[in-house]
């Protein structure tokens, strides 16, 4: 039996008290194997950041637990987690959050440094993985002067300098276009699979799905069925076709992930009917065609949510 | 470079506008209350300074007389032959003393007056720059500043005591910023002050090998309605009286400087945390310690005030040099002691200034840096 590299039990997650509580993530269970993709995704407000920030040992658990390596970190003492960040998680977020004073290589080391690794063998582990990343010529650039794409990157060499055994992506493409972005997945993709490290991912982008082993739809804080799925062709957000509000055009139906995206959809259409045919073409091309999730490996989530 | 330092210092050097006008603002603070201490070491030394270069072991004073600032001291000539027998004194001066005004055309200026016996072997001039040592009868010696202020020299006559005295000398080191001090002959100044038979100071030197605070004892109990001093104990004195006189001005002083160190130490380190709070978020995510967060901001904080101590020790080290090159009759001793109280006040600047960032960084939560838009 292979052990699990993340296993969620049945983890809840209860914000404030009495009648003001609020249950972001209700009873949700998830193993990911080592060298595994898995792409959470689900609508706003639906418990990927709540579930996404227990997996990584920044929140608690109400109820339920997490282990990490056959390790309880949800029992763990407040005091041990940021050793257990540092070491065993590798963050990657939609903001990249690089330290704007410090160059794209010591943007690295520090991480490796902060775990103790000898300054000067730190300098040089981040140099080699800048490097294998492609950033060799940028070693000593400030994030302000590196592309969304390049700051991306550095930040995976981040997520990977101390040989993380899980790496948590917050919407790591949300802001790169459409072909940095699946470029930046499918390089991630390779390092998981070359190291054997699991990664979970959570992200509204439709177009890395190609990149996971499995996908996963998270809703009101569980993990649901299989839904149709469509994208927002306004804001480019998934949403799911029988829980949201559309419109038709031209023998077409779009749907949206709120009513303001609709009526801007609505609003874009010009009198002129040459320019509106021209933008319904192209918001026909950007929106994409009906999603079924796939169920990976026979089943929506290991413990059949 | 510890990772922490590196942190630290680019946080700091990035934006190097905030960097300068942190530096300066503390540079300015630390250097008031270290000119304040230099001024005060500078002035207590220059009060001292006749008391010092006299050359008088012991001083003897009309009872309850323990200083030369705002007194007057009278005693009986006779007092001068009883000192010299007492067992220790190898020799005695007489001298009159008195604060007056100088007057030379327009120019007044405050000084102390020293009528000097002829030949005398202690309490004269120190350093002549022009002219003569020794006074005679309507004669008088004066500081070199207060000459070159009031455009008298050599020849020149000046108003003093209530009479007229001609410049025969011009000495060096006999002004400070609050009096100098000039050389009258001995019976001009008696005879001005009426004639009557007294002396203000009986100047002593001491036998080889005795103990100036022994024979000043032993002067005390030998000479009935004396104060005797050795010149150690004068001139300490004379400073506390000084200190008295100002400890108020200097305290405010330091503690306006103290206080205006510290809130523009504290608003540059807080404003510098507040700017990167979401990436003292993210260094939480990571795993980074909070300990080594905290660490971070004080480093930033101790350099920017390390930073502040240097510049404002050498602005005040160039206006030591400067001022007294410029003419005024000030000195700025900058003493090991105002060092390492104004070292303290950098170090406790730098200590409060980094508590308001380090319980930002401490009440924030690490979860937060996934929510987009949050302040983490």
């Amino acid at each position: 039996m292979t052990t699990l590299t993340l296993d969620v039990r049945n983890a809840t997650k209860r914000f404030g008290e009495g009648d003001a509580a609020v249950t972001a993530v209700r009873g949700v269970s998830l193993g990911v194997e080592p060298g595994e993709i898995v792409l959470i995704m689900g609508p706003s407000g639906s418990g990927k950041t709540t579930l996404l920030s227990m997996m990584g040992a920044l929140l608690k658990p109400t109820a339920g637990s997490i282990h990490l390596d056959g390790t309880e970190i949800s029992a763990l003492p407040e005091s041990r987690l940021p050793d257990i960040r540092l070491r065993q998680f590798g963050f990657v977020f939609q903001d990249f959050n690089l330290l704007s004073a410090l160059t794209a290589l010591e943007n690295v080391a520090i991480v490796a440094e902060l775990a103790g690794l000898d300054g000067a063998m730190a300098r040089e582990k981040a140099n080699s993985l800048l490097t294998e990343l492609g950033l060799e010529a940028r070693l000593d650039f400030l994030p302000e002067k590196l592309s969304g794409g390049e700051k991306q990157r550095v930040a995976i060499a981040r997520a990977l300098i101390n040989d993380p055994t899980l790496i948590l992506a917050d919407e790591p493409t949300a802001n790169l276009d459409s072909k940095i972005g699946h470029e930046i997945m499918r390089l991630l993709r390779r390092i998981a699979k070359e190291q054997g490290r699991s990664v979970v991912i959570v992200s509204h982008d439709q177009r890395i799905r190609d990149i996971a082993d499995r996908v996963l739809w998270l809703e009101d804080g569980v993990f649901k069925d299989m839904v149709t799925m469509a994208t927002d062709p306004v804001c480019g957000m998934a949403v799911e076709r029988e829980r949201t509000v559309s419109a038709k055009r031209d023998g077409e139906t779009y749907w949206f992930c709120s009513r303001g995206c609709r009526e801007e959809f609505n609003g874009t259409l010009a009198p002129d009917g040459q320019t509106a045919d021209r933008q319904l073409t192209s918001l026909r091309r950007r929106a994409t065609a009906l999603l079924t999730r796939r169920p990976p490996r026979g089943q929506p989530s290991r413990y059949g949510d | 470079m510890s990772a922490t330092l590196l942190l630290a210092r680019r946080n700091l050097t990035r934006h190097r506008l905030r960097l300068a006008v942190s530096v300066g603002g503390v540079a300015l603070a630390l250097t008031l209350t270290l000119a304040l201490d230099a001024i005060y070491a500078g002035v207590a030394r220059q009060l001292t300074t006749y008391v010092d270069r006299a050359g008088a072991d012991v001083w003897v004073a009309q009872a309850g007389v323990r200083n030369l600032h705002m007194v007057a001291s009278w005693l009986p000539d006779s007092v001068t032959d009883e000192i010299r027998a007492v067992d220790g004194v190898s020799g005695v001066t007489p001298i009159l003393y008195s604060t007056d005004s100088i007057a030379a055309g327009d120019e007044r200026a405050i000084a102390y007056v020293i009528g000097l016996p002829a030949e005398s072997a202690m309490g004269g001039p120190w350093d002549i720059v022009e002219g003569s040592a020794d006074v005679a009868p309507g004669e008088i010696i004066v500081d070199r500043g207060f000459a070159r202020r009031a455009g008298v020299s050599i020849g020149d006559t000046v108003t003093v005591l209530g009479g007229d005295a001609q410049i025969v000398g011009l000495s060096r080191g006999t002004a400070s910023l609050v009096n100098s001090v000039a050389f009258v002959s001995f019976d001009s100044f008696r005879q001005l002050r009426g004639g009557a038979p007294v002396i203000s100071f009986v100047l002593a030197t001491v036998e080889p090998g005795a103990s100036p605070r022994a024979v000043a004892a032993e002067i005390e109990r030998r000479v009935s309605g004396v104060s005797v001093q050795s010149r150690a104990d004068m001139a300490e004195a004379e400073r506390r009286l000084v200190m008295d006189m100002s400890a108020d001005v200097i305290a405010i002083m330091s503690v306006v400087g103290f206080i205006v160190g510290l809130a523009v130490v504290a608003l540059t380190v807080y404003v510098a945390t507040l700017a990167r709070r979401r990436e003292y978020g993210a260094l939480k995510a990571l795993g980074t310690p909070d300990h080594v967060l905290y660490r971070v901001v004080l480093i930033q904080s101790g350099l920017t005030v390390a930073a502040g101590f240097v510049v404002g020790l050498a602005v005040t080290g160039l206006l030591a040099v400067l001022v007294p090159r410029a003419g005024l009759d000030l000195e700025l001793a900058i003493t090991s002691a105002s060092l390492v109280k104004v070292g303290l006040f950098a170090a406790i600047i730098a200590s409060l200034a980094a508590f308001l960032p380090i319980r930002q960084i401490a009440g924030l939560d690490p979860a937060l840096i996934f929510r987009k838009g949050a302040a983490a």
